[in-house]
């Protein structure tokens, strides 16, 4: 229906260092005061990959007509996304110094109106569905633009999730990826205790995608994962299920929810600056 | 009306190829013509409608133009988030049909009768709320929509009431109310919306020849000053609306009134509760007061106590 080019090409030379993203957020929590570092924590090498080795923005434009979508459909890891934005040059320090000030544009969880956000995200089991409309346009268009969203296992609770499943599937969506961040917990405590999620690849796969399941910090593994997905003949949309640990790369964070929660002072910040430093990226 | 709807549902679509319909496995019959007509421009999203106005943001983000359609009780009462982050916030252009608005699913009960649809919507902000009285008003609503690039909710009620206007509507401004019977100054003006509008022309005909009456196809946008010369030259005004009290078109006359033009005004609509029985349309009509002698002896008691 248009005359959109069939394959966008990659420009990004950035680096993504797991490392120097965690400082980032960790920067952007302790100025800011902000919560949700557990989340962005958990998401950094998924989103280091798929910046570094996936997602095309022609010209390094995050509002390209021909990129692929990136939906960060778990809003409140928007610290993560921030950071690699940032290795992009879509943001500029100016917008971190300020950040949670009063007048700031970067908000504490997704927001459409930052350019190279694609979905006001937060209340959960939105993004997933905006993601599928992208994926269903590129496909009715004719195009080769890919749609992945980026789901929180906790968010997998909500059931527009189950109906975009459905419809993906019935759709043949090759061209969509949903990643589900796996670490194990939501806002009140463990999954399982939860609300009991059982064998999550399993579920996708009973609803018709292909999925497959890797350690979510292994950024050789995701990478490879990503590549074996789109290489696949089928035409079922496909799921990558991240194995993560909720505030990864600082040891006192990792496992512990309290860190959807609270915010930093003067010495855990200190400390988990030291920890991220120390840590293999 | 539902013929118009159809008709303008095709027209636009055969025009341009980014008009797409999306169905919560609705409408059967209603789409027969669509479907023939414009099947690549089609999807039936299944009985998931949260999924559904999610995947139209995103249709309508990759450049398409998406109709999306369900009775109102659910379009847009369950999506409601839907239609605030995914679309409203963004000012997508996607245009929600709600079916069914009112008492029209009268025998169904609860579930499929919607009165608070409008007040639901008129409080998002960048949500335009339309509701046509006729298949006139439909067609031109459809057609708005459609050029204003803004997102729409449009309600659609009882569809074999008869037309309250005579000639095509196709330059009709969004938020303007449209006079369906001249008056004098210091009458009475009667203000309806949606299936009322029919009501309020037969009453104002058979009892208040002075009286005026407008239909307001549009609740959102809604042109202030045209209310304000309205209340301002009437003595008294009555709303007219098969919704709720709280919140609909009563509600909207009444704010902008009470602060430019302060005038009795006679809010017409369905009281705080839902229906008690089944029956015809007719009949849930009578049961909330909303048939033709109820709301005349309203006026009537209203005009001697005030």
């Amino acid at each position: 229906m248009t005359d959109l080019p069939a394959t966008p090409t990659r420009t990004t030379m950035a680096s993504f260092d797991a490392r120097a993203l965690r400082k980032t957020v960790l920067d952007m929590a302790f100025a800011g005061s902000t919560v949700h570092i557990g989340c962005a924590f958990s998401i950094i090498e998924l989103l280091a990959v798929l910046y570094r080795s996936h997602l095309r923005y022609p010209g390094n434009d995050p509002q390209a007509t021909d990129r692929d979508y990136l939906v960060l459909s778990k809003g409140h890891g928007v610290m993560a996304q921030y950071a690699c934005m940032r290795e992009l040059g879509w943001l500029k320090d100016e917008a971190f110094s300020g950040y949670f000030a009063d007048g700031s544009d970067l908000k504490g969880l997704s927001d459409s109106r930052i350019p190279g956000l694609e979905v006001t995200s937060g209340s959960l089991g939105h993004g997933f569905s905006v993601g599928l409309g992208m994926a269903m346009g590129a496909k009715l268009r004719g195009t080769d633009q890919k749609t992945y969203a980026l789901v929180g296992d906790g968010e997998i609770n909500e059931g527009p999730i189950w109906e975009g499943a459905l419809f993906a599937a019935h759709h043949e969506l090759k061209n969509f990826i949903v990643i589900v961040d796996e670490n194990g917990f939501q806002a009140m405590g463990r999954t399982q205790d939860v609300l009991r999620l059982g064998a999550i690849q399993s579920k996708f796969e009973s609803f018709g995608f292909e999925a497959r399941t890797i350690d979510g910090h292994d950024e050789a593994a995701i990478d490879h994962a990503i590549e074996q997905l789109w290489a696949s003949s089928s035409t079922a949309p496909k799921a990558l299920i991240a194995k993560t640990v909720k505030g990864k790369g600082v040891p006192f964070m990792e496992h512990n929810n309290i860190w959807h929660y609270t915010r930093l002072n003067q010495e855990t910040y200190a400390q988990a600056l030291a920890a991220v430093a120390g840590s293999a990226s | 009306m539902r013929a118009a709807f159809s008709d303008t549902l095709v027209r636009l679509a055969k025009a341009d190829p980014n008009v797409l319909l999306l169905t919560g496995d609705h409408g059967y019959a209603l789409f027969d013509d669509f479907r023939r007509e414009c099947p690549a421009q089609y999807i039936n999203a299944g009985i998931a409608e949260q999924n559904m106005v999610g995947m139209a943001a995103g249709l309508a983000r990759t450049g398409f133009r998406p109709f999306v359609y369900g009775l109102s009780a659910f379009i847009p009462v369950r999506v409601l988030e839907q239609i605030k982050l995914d679309i409203a916030h963004d000012h997508l252009p996607v245009i929600l049909i709600g079916d069914g608005a009112g008492f029209v699913y009268s025998h169904l009960g609860t579930s499929h009768q919607s009165t608070e649809d409008m007040a639901c919507t008129r409080a998002i902000p960048d949500l335009s709320v339309y509701s046509p009285a006729d298949r006139f008003e439909v067609s031109a609503c459809m057609a708005l929509a459609y050029q204003t690039k803004v997102p729409v909710y449009l309600r659609m009620g009882k569809s074999d009431r008869g037309d309250v206007h005579t000639h095509d509507l196709s330059q009709v401004k969004a938020g303007q109310l449209l006079q369906v019977k001249a008056g004098q100054a210091g009458a009475i003006s009667l203000i309806a919306t949606g299936a009322l509008v029919r009501t309020a022309l037969d009453i104002a005909q058979a009892s208040y020849p002075e009286a005026s009456v407008w239909s307001a196809p549009f609740i959102k946008p809604m042109d202030s000053q045209q209310v304000i010369t309205i209340c301002a030259q009437s003595r008294a005004v009555m709303v007219l609306e098969e919704h709720s009290v709280l919140g609909g078109l009563g509600s909207v006359i009444t704010e902008i009134a009470s602060e430019f033009a302060p005038v009795r005004i006679l809010r017409v609509g369905v009281q705080d509760r839902f229906s008690q029985h089944c029956g015809t349309y007719e009949y849930l009509l009578k049961e909330h007061g909303l048939d033709r002698p109820a709301v005349e002896q309203r006026i009537r008691d209203f005009l001697i106590a005030n």
